[in-house]
Parts: structure tokens; sequence; C-alpha cells
């Protein structure tokens, strides 16, 4: 299965949007240059086509094998990672300090999108990987970090993350996994965890897995009680070397929907009470430490939604150019396809430039040396992460569908790709939080944090934008009607702080998916607007320079790759706006109306 | 044991080629570029024979203007340890001019045992380079190489090109020699991350091409460029008895396409 993906759009955000070379000023990225940042887009891409998307069908068709005691994870895997791991792909923008690459994150959101769209399955057994080498890195002891993280960068050792038990799903207070003090400082595990993604394999040597558990006697039914571990499959001896079992038992793998080629595991720990886990950090600290990783993994799953969705709909715009119905059209001329493709197109760029702004956020939120510019840039990632990670994920799931009503009928059968795509990206709209979930976390969390401010100091950056650009005529009317939208935000904000302060939580939590998908909507036209203002300035002067008669133009245009980009920029933010922002006031209406069918109804 | 490869920067395959409006050239603006694919597998195997050597350097060689710089650094990425920009700015180059400048900056640089490039550029396909040079030089070449075993002395290798028919020849060349890749050769390595930090502080020395080439001339001149015509439809015979759709296709092949 061919990966095809935009990457002038990619290049676009990066160097015309974001100015990627501004991280420069950070101390930590001060060492790189946009050579080495082309470089290593160029090199991951071609990784990506080469290694990684020809696994994709296969891995789909051959799933995992489960013999009983170990699994087997589809054939090429396991060259594949360790491909990757070589190339230092794993720990790209993690520190130096035990292997990793020190690059930005926003370098390696461009090449996650490359490796998740080339196959998601594969891309989260190295995803886990990174994300628990990590966790014990920012969050472990020093001969924690000495034993583990190095091994898990350089893809000797893999990693996962288990939460999720039989009956502590979204609600993660209520597990029941325990962990018994021992004399030497190690904890005896006890417990089952289900659903664990990359939880057995046969890609490396050991397996380590980052438990959640409760201490004896701590808290029960609270996420206040809970403790972070580190449980390998296998014991480490102290020269780090592997040994014996450490109790850990595999005792199922899932048949499901799609990403068939990632082993979804049951694991049993300490079935003979022989199972040792060491803790990560202080007691009781292992949920805050624990969404460390997990915000990574939200916005991760948004780039499973825009990566997917963004390859599907390369595939639906080249078959609708090929694809002849009636007096020898190709399908691509037909008015209702073209809606198809625009909704497409304008999901993943906006959604693409979201991510990847967000990644930008935290690169700044993390490493600016003015403490306060670093908390302006880390309250806009901790506002727009569960944005991501729902509207990533739901948008990246609809863009698929309209892939393959593009497709038609071939579209739905398995010798074509889209079928696969859009039973692999739906998993990224449930795991790692529901989208409801991550919709209460918008709401109750991410609203009134630092009281208000972050909200307000983000809603003026977007005023800000339209105030400066609103005398552009090419663009008017749409940033007159994104103003409308944006303050219809701010006002529904501030209808849900009056009911909470009046004590009614349940219906703001009725109306908080539809609050994010608006707001979600209404960031998504900020940024596809502003690439349209960039766009519109750098066409203005390429016709300038090349077309002396204006009323050649739009030939120009037809003929020229890049003045046909940049105009698709702009009408791509036009279309959004008068196609889709317009939803907003409809939601608002909704809202506004305070209708508690929903909440009353006898189910 | 001293490894030099030549790498030349073309247009990525994928792009779409546009001729300037007035056809002195194509249009770069807007195209991406990368190294000539068939240098990339003389990348690899002039690494690999250095690894195989158990020691050496590896010496990338470009010619082109300044954002060449960015395929060499590809090139150190993989492993190659300096480079060797031939920086071309106002040179009007033909072949015979290319092969002489590369082969005065092989001189320059001295004890140079195995050259290795791609058998052709991708984008003029011109596939004399590699020759001028073995002759310039007076050294021995191989075309179209697509298997170098180093030899046991290590002051020579066999050498496999292919040939028309599916044959092969073998040829047991001492050193110097400058080799030919084809497809096929190896399988390229990509330049790893830590491969691409590292590649920033490897030595990059610039030459001038003018100085290099001396009083020499191209000897072919360029008037214009044009695309190549389009493709016209094909015709698809239908609808008749078989009998009469066979005579009318002879009857094409003869009159209108005018091979029988
Ligand atoms: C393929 C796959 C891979 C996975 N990988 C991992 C992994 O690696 N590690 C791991 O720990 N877990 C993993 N999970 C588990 C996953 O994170 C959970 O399935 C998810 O968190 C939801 O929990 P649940 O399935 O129990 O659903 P439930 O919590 O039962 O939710 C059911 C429905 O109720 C809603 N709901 C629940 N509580 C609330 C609430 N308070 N307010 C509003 N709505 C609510 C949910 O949004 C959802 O719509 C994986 C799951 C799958 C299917």
């Amino acid at each position: 299965m061919e990966y095809l993906v935009n990457r002038r759009d990619i290049d676009f955000i990066l160097k015309e949007q974001i100015h990627y070379e501004k991280l420069f000023e950070l101390p930590e990225f001060k060492e790189f240059t946009t050579e080495m940042f082309d470089m290593v887009l160029d090199q991951s891409f071609k990784f990506a086509q080469q290694e990684i998307a020809p696994l994709n069908a296969s891995g789909d068709k051959e799933g995992c094998l489960f013999d009983g005691k170990t699994v087997k994870a589809p054939k090429g895997y396991k060259e594949a990672y360790q491909h990757f791991a070589e190339n230092g792909f794993i720990g790209m923008d993690v520190p130096a300090t035990y292997g990793g690459q020190g690059l930005p994150l926003t370098v390696a959101m461009p090449a996650s999108e490359f490796f998740s769209g080339a196959s998601v399955s594969f891309m989260m057994y190295p995803g886990l990987t990174r994300g628990a080498a990590h966790l014990i890195e920012t969050c472990g002891s020093e001969a924690l970090k000495n034993i583990y993280v190095q091994k898990m960068y350089s893809g000797v050792w893999a990693g996962t993350m288990c939460l999720t038990e039989p009956q502590a799903g979204s609600a993660v207070g209520d597990l029941k996994t325990t962990a018994v003090p021992q004399p030497d400082g190690s904890y005896k595990i006890k417990g089952g965890k289900m659903f664990i993604s990359s939880g057995d394999h046969d890609l490396t040597e050991n397996i380590i897995h980052l438990v959640l558990a409760r201490i004896q006697g701590d808290p029960e039914n609270s996420t206040k009680g809970i403790s972070l571990f580190v449980v390998p499959k296998l014991k480490v001896k102290k020269d780090g070397s592997v040994g014996e079992s450490n109790d850990v038992k595999t005792v199922n793998i899932e048949h499901k929907m799609g990403i068939k080629g990632q082993a979804t595991c049951t694991l049993s720990f300490g079935d003979n009470d022989q199972c040792v886990g060491h803790l990560v950090g202080e007691p009781r600290s292992g949920m805050k430490q624990m969404f460390q990783m997990m915000n990574e993994a939200r916005l991760l799953c948004g780039m499973q939604g825009l990566s997917i969705s963004g390859t599907a709909f390369e595939h639906a715009l080249q078959y609708a150019k090929e694809r002849v119905q009636g007096q020898g059209k190709t399908i691509v001329a037909f008015p209702d396809v073209r809606r198809m493709l625009m909704l497409q197109k304008a999901y993943v760029e906006g959604i693409r430039s979201l991510l990847y702004h967000t990644g930008y956020y935290i690169d700044m939120g993390k490493g600016h040396p003015n403490p306060e510019t670093k908390a302006y840039y880390q309250g806009f990632a901790d506002l727009l992460t569960p944005m991501c990670k729902a509207y990533g994920s739901d948008m990246g799931f609809k863009v698929t569908e309209l892939a393959m009503q593009t497709y038609g009928g071939y579209g739905y059968i398995s010798e074509y790709p889209i079928e696969q795509y859009m039973r692999d990206v739906k998993i990224s709209s449930i795991y790692e939080g529901t989208n409801g979930i991550q919709a209460l976390d918008l709401l109750g969390r991410k609203l009134p944090q630092n009281g208000g401010q972050v909200v307000q100091q983000f809603y003026a950056m977007l005023d800000e934008f339209v105030t400066k650009n609103q005398n552009e005529p090419a663009l008017k009317v749409e940033l007159g009607e994104f103003k409308k939208a944006l303050d219809l935000i701010a006002q529904v904000a501030m209808s849900f702080m009056e009911m909470t302060g009046k004590g009614d939580f349940n219906y703001p939590m009725l109306s908080a998916t539809p609050f994010l998908n608006m707001f979600s909507n209404v960031v998504v036209a900020y940024y596809l607007l502003d690439q349209a203002v960039i766009a519109h300035v750098k066409l203005a002067k390429l016709l300038e320079e090349k077309v002396d008669d204006p009323s050649q133009h739009k030939g120009f245009i037809k003929g020229n790759d890049e003045a046909a980009y940049l105009d698709g920029k702009i009408k791509t933010a036009r279309f959004f706006v008068h196609q889709v922002l317009p939803t907003v006031r409809a939601t608002v209406k909704s809202i506004n109306s305070g209708d508690r069918s929903a909440l009353e109804i006898i189910l | 044991m001293k490894i030099a490869v030549l790498v030349k920067q073309v247009p990525d395959t994928e792009t779409k080629i546009r001729i300037k409006g007035d056809s002195s050239g194509i249009e770069t603006d807007g195209i991406k570029f990368v190294v000539n694919p068939y240098d990339e597998y003389a990348i690899e195997e002039a690494i690999k024979t250095k690894e195989k050597n158990g020691g050496g350097e590896v010496i990338v060689v470009s010619m082109g203007p300044a954002r060449t710089v960015e395929s060499i650094r590809t090139a150190l990425a993989m492993g190659a340890d300096r480079g060797i920009h031939i920086d071309d700015a106002g040179l009007q180059a033909d072949s015979h001019v290319t092969a002489k400048i590369l082969a005065a900056a092989l001189q320059k640089e001295g004890g140079v045992e195995v050259i290795f490039c791609g058998k052709q550029a991708i984008d003029g396909d011109c596939s004399q380079v590699v020759q001028g040079v073995a002759e310039l030089l007076g050294i021995s070449q191989v075309m179209i190489a697509v298997k170098f075993d180093l030899r046991e002395d290590k002051k020579g290798a066999l050498i496999q090109r292919r040939i028309g028919g599916g044959s092969q020849e073998v040829y047991d060349v001492s050193f110097p020699v400058i080799v030919g890749a084809e497809k096929g050769l190896n399988t390229p390595r990509f330049a790893s991350l830590p491969g691409i930090m590292k590649a920033k502080t490897k030595p990059l020395a610039v030459l001038k091409a003018a100085e290099l080439l001396g009083e020499s001339k191209p000897r072919v001149s360029f008037v214009n460029y044009r695309l190549p015509p389009e493709r016209k439809a094909g015709k698809i015979l239908q609808g008749q008895e078989p009998a009469q759709m066979a005579a009318e296709l002879v009857k094409l092949l003869r009159e209108e396409a005018k091979v029988i």
C-alpha cells in the first residue's frame, strides 16, 4: 500500500507558518540548522515509505499470533523495528543523555505523521517504547534510568503503559492491582491488566511495562492512591543482562476491528507472587506522572487521526482524478465529489497545522528561557491537547469515511487501501481517555486553568490576528465570520462558568463534546485563515513577478504547481469558513436552548 | 585507503519539470533536489568498502551551485568522512567540462584508489562523465557495476557488470579504478539521525570550478530546452468482426505508424 502525503503542505506549515528556525533561539536547539531539520524530514519520509508502508496491509491481513504463551508480531515488524531504532527514530525528540537525538517536537511531529501514516499498527510499538522510556527518564531514580532508558531508545527493549483493568477503564482510580513493599525496597506486583498495546511481542529482548498499581493500604477508589512501577517482562540482573521470567503472563490477545498488526494484550502480573516492580518517583504520585506519558500520547492519538486521514485523502484525490464516469469525465469534475474532497482537504490541512503548532508550543513551553513566555506557550499546549486528541481523531475518522465515499464501491473493497485506514483510525477516539473524557478535560480543567487566564490569552492571540488582517479585502468577509464565531466561544465559556457557579454541573457536561467540537472548529479556522493570509501575499508576489497581464492570472495558476498550491490555501480557508464554521452558530443555539431532555429521559 | 564518491544533486524524480519562459533551461524554483539515485549506491558501496577494508577515508566530491552542499551533507550523514564542494557558479558545463573539473579535483586530492559514482545522473541522463574521468586520469573503469568484492590483497577488486541479455561480466581490476554503480549494487542505508548530527561537524572544502577547469571549453552548446511532445492517446479497435479488425490494424501499422 503506497503511503501518500502532501510534503509541500508540511513544508509550508514548518517554514512559512511556524518558521521553525525560531526554535534556534532556545538554548537546547541552538546547535541545529534548518538544513539538518530538512535532512531529518527527508530521511524519516523515506524510511516511512520504504520500510514501514510495505508492512501495513500485510500486517493487517496476518495479524498477531498468540500460541498460548507468547505473541508474534506480523512478518517484517521485527526487522523494521530494529532498523527504526538503529536510525535513531525512537528517541528522536528526547535529550541526548540516554541516547535520544534531542530534536524539537516541532520536527518530530511531521516525522511521526509519516511513520503513523505509513502504518499505525507498527508505529505504536516504538511509540509506546519512547513514551515509557521518557517517563522513566523524567521521573525515575538514577538507578532506574541507568538500567532501562538507553536500552529502550536503542531498540533492545520495548515499553508499554498499563492502566486499564476490566473494572477500571475511564475510571482509572478504580484499579485493583496491588503493590506490596519488600525489604529490599522493591515491590511485589499482583493484578490483571487488559487492552495493553504492544503488551507482548517478539520484536525485542525484553518488554518494560509501566504499571499503575496501589501500594497496600493507600486510599481506594481514587486516583490519589495510585503509584507507578517499572515492571519488566523478564527480570533484569544487576549488570543489566536479562534473566528469568518476572512472573508476567500473557493471557490473551484481542481480535479487533483495526490495528491488527498491534498486539493488544491481557496481562497477568504476579500469578505466582514472583512479580517484582520498582517504584517510579514518590508513592501515590503515579497518576500525575503517568499524565506526562498520557499527554504526549494524546497528542499522538490526534496525530494518528491526521496521519491516516492525510494519506486517505491523498489516495481519494488521486483516485478521483483517474476514475471516469459518464461522458468521459473524471469524477473530480462533479460538484458533490469536489465538496467531499474539499472537506477532506480542509480538515486534514487544518488539523495538521493545529497539531504542528501544538508541538511548537510544547517546545517553547519546555525550553524558552523567559519564564513568562514559557508559561504562555505551555498554557496553549495544555489547552489544545484535548482538542488535538478528540477533534483530530474524530475528524480523522470522518475524513476516511469521506475518502471511502469518494471512491464509491471500490473504497469498500479490501484491494483498495481506504477500508483499512477507516478501521485503523477508529481506535484513536477511544483509547488514551475517550473523546468524551477529553471534552470534560477541556471544560473542567483547561478552561479554568490559571483562573481562565490561558484561554483568555489564546483568545487574545486570535483576536489580534483578526485586527491585524481585517483590512485585507481578499479575506475580509471570512475574517468577519471568524471573529463572530470566536466571540461565541467566549460567550458559551462564560455561560458554563455561571452554570457551574450555580451548582449545575450536568448541563455543561452534556454540552462538553459539542463545545469541544465548536471550539476546535474555530481553532482550525484560525490556522487555515492564517495560512490563507500568508498564501495570499506570496501568490500576489508570484503573479507580479511572473505574469504581466492580469487576465492571464487564472491560466498561470492552473499551470504552475506553486501558484495552484497557494491559491488552494486561500480557497480552502474560505471553504471552511463558509461550509463548516457556521455550525458553531447552530451549536451555540442548541447549547443556549437549555434543553435537558437527554438528562431527564428514562433510558 | 582513500575512496572518493562523485555525487550529483538532481531534481527529485517526482518533480514536474517546467521550462523557463526563454527556453534557456529548466525552472529551478520550487524544485526539490536530491542525491542522484544511482549515486546513493555509490555512496553505500564506498562506505561498505571502507568498512571491509577495516579503515580508510571516504571523500564526497560534488560539483554544483551552493545548494549542492545539502547533498554532500546527506552523504556525510550516511557515513562519508569529508566533502569537497566544487562551486560551478557562472559556468556552463557539458559532460566534457564536468569530467575535466572532477578529474582535476581528484588529481589535486591525490592518492585516491577507488572512485565510486552513479552510472549516470537522472537529470541529463548522459552517462558520459564516468568514462570521461577515467580517460582523463588514465585509470581503469567498470560501468554498470552490480557487484563489488574487495580483493583479499585489498589492492583491487572483482567487479561484476551487467551487460545486455541478462549476462554479466566479471573483471579482476587492480586499483586505481572508477566504478559506475547500477541499481542493485547494494541497498543504500538511510542517513541516520546520529549520522545527521555528526555530519554537521565533518570537514567540507570548497573549490572553484573555473580554477580547476583551466583553459578547456565546453564542446556542447545548449541552444534551447523543450519538453518532449505529449504522448498521443492510443487507438482501440472494436466492434467489428475479428478479421476486419485485423485487416484494419495491418493498414494502420502500414500507413499511420509506418512500421511495416
Ligand atoms: C485497541 C486498544 C488498545 C488499548 N491500549 C491500552 C494501553 O496500551 N494501555 C491501557 O492502559 N489501556 C489501553 N486501552 C484501554 C483504553 O484506554 C480504554 O478502553 C478506554 O480508556 C476506555 O475505557 P473502557 O473501555 O473501559 O470504557 P468505559 O470507561 O466503560 O467507557 C464507556 C463509555 O462511557 C463513557 N464514559 C465513561 N466514564 C465517563 C465519565 N466519567 N464521563 C463521561 N463519559 C464517560 C466513555 O466516554 C465511553 O463512551 C486500549 C483499548 C483498546 C481497545
